[in-house]
């Protein structure tokens, strides 16, 4: 059984050999003191740690295009002032690991979406759509039978980029001040990942699953009222994965930190069937819970609270075990909940790793040894 | 002007109209309604609704922010008269985000429910040196200091400012609460912070409570 089997088996509740073992990724920060624990400088962390084929994805450009210039405006020292290329002008640490602070919205308004941010949201631009001979031995790649790793497309995103492009105040006051804008732009985020989709799947291509993001949640829930959600939302992630159903995509993953309960049975009810990252947090999600919960139509990756790989060995060998039940059921590969921060200690998540692969795993010849020489 | 209907300008905070609660502050103002009697029988009661609505899920951030920017429009309209006033706010409030966190939206919403709870901010920013607030705390002589955190990397810095304030002989005289994603109630404990709030509506209960404590 190769990767791209035993992903799509345990998505779909088949026979398989094992789960496969996957990772979120670190802090900017991790790797670098990791180094000080014995971490070796330069090694790829995916090699080193012995992960499963993960990640890979299809390139498709659903975001802003062209996009705005990237640029320093301001170095304040250990901080500076950029733009972004999603127009956003952010205070930024130069060394911190923080979310960067926004200072300043290009979109702000009807007037500046329609001359800014809907002129770069072209579904039919035909640099979106890729063909030539670079796309032809991309596509080449991608859909040749014997592709042994599972492979995943971008399924976009209808409220987080465009939280980011106005900040949360004002998306927030958008929502009551002008909802068709509002409304409009979710339709033209929705219009470009349907063409794009459509472009690259009607190629041929048929990854093992669609990745959204959205980031629409806090530790007290969804940052918009459910019932806006499933008035303006809904319809559209509908027609995005029934794009996704009809070149057979049918499992489709969705990242959102924070508390998601309540946006949990509507991303179901629109077709987005795997929840990911199920951040713990205080709030204490529990893929067990959601399992128990939702039943066998929710799919779950994640789960595994980053913050127990700080308690010490015992409570990281309890957490596995806890979790193993869910992993033998299927539809559930288990990660941490979100990038491993730099206090958790090397030796620790290494005991984490080869645990993970003892027991979700079944310690099989086939997993990659964690440790592996650079 | 007898047909003055003054629940409209609790139900235009609450619905977050801001047009009607600045118009009918206006009218207010101008049929001689102490500006006193409007903040504290309408818009602070109309934000402590909002901020119950939050906790128990009927409304989100969205709606929050909209009755936030309502009670504003009324207070622009107030602001001036109350300063002839000596109208004593609920409290004044530092409100920081901690150092090596640059992050701000949860500071942000917490000092505007706070603001709309009717208390004094002093917003000294985000990656807040203990030496700045200490400096705020000499400076502004505030009842309660807020600080938020988002990263679990930044929580030391919770506790390197509370360790500031003792040296310095500040922390006797103001109580601190702290909040942000990785903050519980046991971390607020361990490191001898007054109080701790999961959310900003939450958090004018208990400045409140804090407030009353200290009187």
């Amino acid at each position: 059984m190769n990767p791209r089997e035993r992903y799509a088996a345990v998505m779909h509740y088949q026979p398989r050999d094992r789960c496969p073992i996957m990772d979120f990724g670190f802090w900017d920060e991790t790797l670098p003191i990791w180094q000080e624990q014995g971490y070796p400088a330069g090694a790829d962390p995916d090699l080193f740690f012995g992960m499963d084929p993960q990640w890979r994805s299809c390139g498709c450009i659903m975001g802003l295009w062209p996009p705005f210039p990237g640029m320093q405006l301001v170095d304040e020292g250990e901080t500076e002032i950029v733009q972004q290329n999603d127009g956003v002008i952010v205070q930024r640490g130069k060394f911190l690991g923080s979310i960067p602070r926004h200072l300043r919205h290009t979109l702000v308004d009807r007037e500046s979406w329609n001359a800014f941010y809907k002129p770069r949201l072209r579904p039919d631009d035909p640099l979106r759509l890729p063909s030539g001979p670079a796309w032809e031995m991309q596509l080449a790649e991608w859909t040749r039978p014997e592709r042994d790793f599972p492979l995943f497309i971008e399924g976009g995103s209808l409220y987080g980029v465009a939280r980011n492009w106005f900040g949360l105040e004002g998306i927030s006051a958008i929502m009551y001040d002008d909802r068709p804008l509002f409304e409009e732009i979710v339709e033209t985020l929705a219009d470009v990942v349907i063409a794009v989709l459509e472009h690259v799947l009607s190629a041929g291509i048929r990854p093992e699953a669609a990745s959204m993001w959205e980031d629409m949640a806090y530790s007290g829930g969804p940052l918009m009222s459910p019932k806006l959600f499933k008035q303006i939302l809904v319809p559209h992630y509908k027609r995005i994965t029934g794009t996704l159903s009809k070149y057979g995509v049918d499992i489709v993953f969705l990242d959102c930190d924070g508390s998601i309960d309540m946006l949990a049975p509507l991303w179901l009810e629109a077709g987005v069937n795997t929840m990911f990252p199920i951040e713990v947090g205080k709030w204490k999600a529990d893929p067990v819970e959601f399992r128990r919960r939702y039943g066998k139509d929710m799919r779950l990756m994640g789960g595994f609270d980053k913050h127990i790989l700080m308690h010490g060995k015992d409570a990281i060998a309890r957490e596995i075990e806890r979790l193993a039940p869910l992993v033998e059921e299927g539809g559930y590969i288990p990660m941490p909940d979100h990038r491993v921060p730099p206090d958790v200690r090397f030796d620790d998540y290494l005991f984490y790793l080869n645990e993970a692969k003892r027991v979700w795993g079944n310690g099989l010849d086939n997993i990659k040894p964690t440790g592996r020489p650079v | 002007m007898p047909d003055l209907d003054l629940d409209q300008l609790y139900f235009a905070i609450i619905d977050g109209n801001a047009k009607a609660a600045a118009a009918v502050t206006k009218e207010a103002v101008a049929a001689d309604v102490d500006p006193q009697t409007l903040l504290t029988d309408y818009m602070i009661p109309a934000m402590d609704e909002v901020g119950a609505r939050f906790e128990a899920n009927e409304c989100f951030v969205p709606e929050l922010l909209i009755s936030a920017r309502a009670m504003k429009a009324g207070m622009e309209v107030i602001r001036p008269l109350l300063l002839g006033k000596a109208v004593e706010p609920a409290g004044r409030v530092v409100v920081a985000t901690v150092q090596g966190d640059l992050h701000d939206i949860g500071k942000n919403l917490v000092a505007t429910m706070l603001e709309g709870g009717g208390f004094q901010i002093v917003d000294i920013g985000t990656d807040v040196s203990p030496d700045k607030l200490a400096d705020a705390v000499q400076a502004h002589q505030p009842q309660l200091i807020a600080l938020s955190a988002l990263l679990t990397t930044t929580l030391p810095s919770m506790k390197r400012m509370l360790d500031r304030l003792t040296q310095d002989g500040l922390r006797a005289g103001v109580k601190v609460m702290i909040g942000g994603a990785p903050v519980t109630q046991d971390f607020a404990d361990e490191i001898g912070a007054d109080g701790y709030s999961d959310n900003a509506a939450g958090a004018v209960n208990l400045a409140r409570r804090l407030m009353d404590a200290a009187a």
